[in-house]
């Protein structure tokens, strides 16, 4: 039993570091998983847990219902065996989720590159070991390996749930489906490629986070819009032209490439651009993002 | 080993506006001011050794590393507070000091004991868990204090630290800066208050239009070489009286400039002269003898 009254005010002094650095790459990793709690909302307050959680929940409920529908069509005594030909797989969960994981980028992209610079947070990172191009790398870390896994977690689940469920069993459906070990992933990146690149370029010029995921969702929206009216509705000779711009169609008409499938027809492919020219315009669409956010970190710095 | 040395260092703003003109300093150890009126040149001098900002000509080199040679591996042994707003507002304290030692290159587990000790030594160990959000201009300033120094840095960098305190405030946080002296950590800081300087500081550097004006120890207010005498009277009298007794004198007005050259009790020696004269004294007092005084004199010369 301890005495209250014998109780003294210690005074701790400072304690020097006389352990080893992690140096830049230290320093890197630690912008990478300050990045996951900022995204996730994690030792933030409760409502900023909500919309990140919201969504991933999402994404798996839907991927559930999708193996449940595969499980009732398998055990299903009428059609037995056929009903999954017709059944949505890979190719089309992209597309029931893309709308989810359209505002899950706009949500993570303005969280991870908004804050820091409106906050003036920037300048004690860059007082670090740490220069704008290692920052943004560790942003961009962060950004794709929360982007890619909100699409290729949901897509493993799926995979063995459909191998679970398949009448020849799980080790044979797990053989005879290899192709989706990189369809699956090659997809992810082309729609991580288009829609995470212009999320952080708008997040990288724009104070606020509501309005640079707004301003990204918007302007996705409104240059389907614009390539449609011009594809479609106007006869000038450059109105096809304006199939390049809709940002949002290239990764999907990519993607139907990819798994061999056909949707839609989407604005590119209206516009009569073959799914070369999408990935094409993915790839430029990337490395114009990365070196114009470059450009404004480093006037920042 | 010099803390900063600067070799003709120059800086402008797009070539127009002159930050630092050809700027050469050897700055020991210890806890440095860094004074001068706003726009002298002060915080683009720490942004520099930094290495945040290439200068237009010259060299500096910090801790005997040269900037240019080695600004990242520098900046593991420098902490920097800055003077405007760098705190997220959504993180607690104790994250966000921890994340910061993670910056400077501490392992994870290492840093969250260090953040909790360092926010401890500011005074903000229960309110660590507090989001910075929710802390008050004083708190905040404690905390970019702890961040600057919670990786263990040879030389903190300090931008006007009291700025926007109140008196109490200001006087705990003049209270930790000397207490980092005591811990082996160099400080070096800017400010355009001088008595904040005066209390804390060893050595000033002081600047002016981007131009060295005085880089000495900083000696205490008596030891200065000129009495100033304002009296009510006759100052010639006063004036010759105190020649004879083998003290230089200036006479501007009523006021008497005596240069005492080593004569003890100056004002023993003044009181005797008016006392001789039957003249009153309005003020009297060291001249030239803090920091205000030499900035004044400068801002005199300078017209």
């Amino acid at each position: 039993m301890v005495d209250g009254s014998d109780a003294v005010i210690v005074d701790r002094g400072y304690r020097h570091y006389e352990g080893e650095r992690t140096g830049s790459r230290g320093a890197v990793a630690a912008v990478v998983r300050e990045g996951y709690r900022r995204v996730l909302g994690l030792r933030r307050k409760a409502r900023r847990k909500v919309l990140p959680w919201f969504l991933i929940s999402l994404a798996l409920i839907t991927v559930a219902i999708f193996i449940g529908i595969h499980w009732v069509a398998s055990s299903a005594p009428i059609g037995r065996g056929e009903a999954p030909e017709l059944l949505p797989r890979y190719g089309e969960y992209f597309d029931l989720i893309s709308v989810i994981a359209l505002l899950f980028t706009a949500l993570a992209a303005a969280e991870l590159f908004v804050p820091d610079r409106v906050q003036g947070v920037l300048n004690v990172y860059f007082s670090r070991p740490l220069n704008t191009d290692r920052y943004l790398l560790g942003k961009l870390i962060a950004l794709a390996s929360l982007i890619l896994s909100f699409y290729l977690v949901p897509q493993l689940i799926f995979h063995i749930g459909l191998a679970a469920v398949d009448d020849s069993g799980f080790l044979t459906y797990m053989s005879e489906n290899l192709d989706v070990w990189w369809k699956v992933p090659a997809t992810a990146l082309v729609y991580f490629a288009v829609h995470a690149s212009v999320a952080v370029v708008i997040a990288a010029f724009l104070p606020r986070v509501g309005a640079a995921a707004g301003l990204f969702l918007g302007g996705m929206l409104i240059l389907n819009l614009l390539a449609g009216f011009f594809i479609e509705g106007t006869n000038l000779w450059f109105g096809r032209y304006f199939g390049l711009i809709a940002l949002e169609q290239h990764p999907r008409y990519v993607r139907d490439w990819i798994f061999d499938i056909d949707t839609i027809e989407h604005l590119p492919e209206r516009a009569g651009f073959d799914p070369w020219t999408s990935l094409g315009v993915s790839i430029i669409v990337f490395i114009g993002a990365v070196l114009v956010t470059r450009w404004q970190y480093r006037r920042i710095a | 080993m010099n803390l900063v040395e600067t070799t003709s260092l120059s800086h402008d703003y797009g070539g127009t506006v002159l930050a630092l003109d050809n700027l050469n300093v050897e700055i020991p150890g210890g806890v440095v001011g860094l004074v001068g009126a706003n726009g002298a040149g002060k915080t683009t001098l720490l942004r520099i050794i930094l290495g945040l900002l290439h200068p237009s000509g010259g060299a500096v080199t910090v801790l005997g590393t040269s900037v240019a040679d080695d600004a990242l591996g520098l900046r593991s042994r420098i902490g920097y507070m800055p003077e405007g707003k760098c705190l997220p507002l959504d993180q607690t304290a104790a994250d966000f000091v921890a994340f910061t030692a993670e910056l400077a290159g501490i392992p994870s587990t290492e840093a969250r004991r260090r953040a909790s000790e360092t926010l401890f030594l500011v005074g903000l160990h229960e309110e660590r868990f507090r989001y910075l959000g929710d802390f008050s201009t004083g708190m905040q300033q404690r905390v970019k204090l702890a961040q600057s120094i919670v990786g263990d840095p040879d030389l903190v960098l300090l931008d006007e630290p009291a700025a926007g305190l109140d008196p109490a405030g200001r006087e705990q946080m003049l209270d930790l800066i000397r207490r980092l002296r005591e811990f082996g950590i160099n400080v070096m800081f800017s400010s355009h208050i001088l008595e904040d300087i005066e209390q804390t500081c060893d050595w000033v550097v002081m600047l002016d239009a981007g131009r060295l004006v005085r880089n000495a120890p900083l000696e205490p207010p008596s030891d200065g070489d000129e009495v100033s005498v304002e009296v009510i009277g006759d100052p010639e009298l006063v004036a010759t009286a105190l020649i004879e007794r083998g003290a230089q004198t200036f006479v501007d007005g009523q006021v008497i400039r005596v240069v005492h050259g080593g004569v003890e009790d100056v004002f023993d020696l003044v009181i005797e002269a008016l006392a001789e004269h039957e003249i009153g004294l309005r003020r009297m007092g060291t001249s030239l003898s803090s920091l205000e005084d030499l900035f004044l004199k400068h801002e005199a010369e300078r017209g």
